[in-house]
């Protein structure tokens, strides 16, 4: 997944797409995700939605199931900086108030101090 | 109203890649016609919704055929058909927004909520999830 950036701060793990979220790279997306899981240990997710043009409902799925199963395990997850498609996509299934968004850089600073 | 319906047939079979190239094909020839970004976005969605699903369900997970049929009349409407040749939805359709925690079964609701109207239902040997969608005469080119 050329298009997926991960990198660590401290023990929060930042990922950031560039392109489209659907059926076509969701499994792909989960199985990078867990690699990164099982190397060390990770307090936080932080999903970087700016770059996402389009996101189906095989992408809200995605995020669904890395918010349960950080919380699982009493872990966060945030979503970060959401493009306009992808708000509006999450507003229309009513997710918006579901996961907890990072609007900006000092709500990001604040997770990761 | 009267108006001279423009008709497009798009083909392919049912992988992830090819189907969401086919809704993106439809999109292409819709932005031909349609002014308005959110329009356009909200047919993106509903297709690719529509076209996920029968790579999904229609075949078992394995590849088969995917149509989609496409309808324009110009300033008033666009009206989809998506059609594949598998098992069908059966009469287990559901249109309402799963709960929070849900991983899926939105695709129904999100093209509910984007279309005037929404219908699944069999012809023949052919499964058809049918689109309606009333948009202004001011998002279209003129």
């Amino acid at each position: 997944m050329e298009n997926l950036t991960i990198r660590r701060e401290s023990d929060v793990l930042m990922l950031k797409y560039a392109g489209e979220i659907t059926l076509e790279i969701t499994g792909d997306f989960k199985r990078r995700l867990d690699t990164e899981l099982g190397e060390g240990d990770v307090r936080a997710v932080v999903v970087d939605l700016s770059g996402v043009p389009f996101m189906d409902s095989s992408g809200i799925g995605l995020l669904v199931s890395i918010n349960t199963r950080m919380r699982s395990s009493g872990k966060a997850f945030y979503l970060y900086q959401l493009s306009q498609p992808v708000e509006r996509t999450l507003g229309l299934v009513q997710l918006l108030d579901f996961f907890q968004v990072l609007k900006d850089e000092a709500a990001l600073s604040g997770i990761c101090g | 109203m009267e108006c001279a319906v423009i008709r497009k047939v798009f083909r392919t079979i049912s992988h992830p890649g090819d189907s969401r190239r086919l809704a993106k094909e439809t999109v292409d020839v819709l932005a031909g016609h349609l002014a308005d970004a959110d329009a356009l976005h909200d047919l993106d969605i509903i297709l690719t919704e529509a076209c996920a699903n029968v790579c999904r369900h229609a075949y078992g997970g394995r590849p088969g055929p995917l149509e989609v049929r496409l309808a324009v009349c110009p300033g008033a409407w666009v009206e989809l058909e998506i059609v594949d040749w598998g098992k069908g939805l059966g009469t287990d359709v559901r249109f309402e927004n799963p709960g929070p925690d849900s991983e899926g079964g939105r695709g129904l609701y999100i093209m509910r909520m984007l279309s005037s109207a929404c219908r699944v239902f069999r012809r023949g040997e052919e499964n058809v999830v049918f689109i309606h969608k009333d948009i202004g005469a001011a998002r279209w080119k003129t």
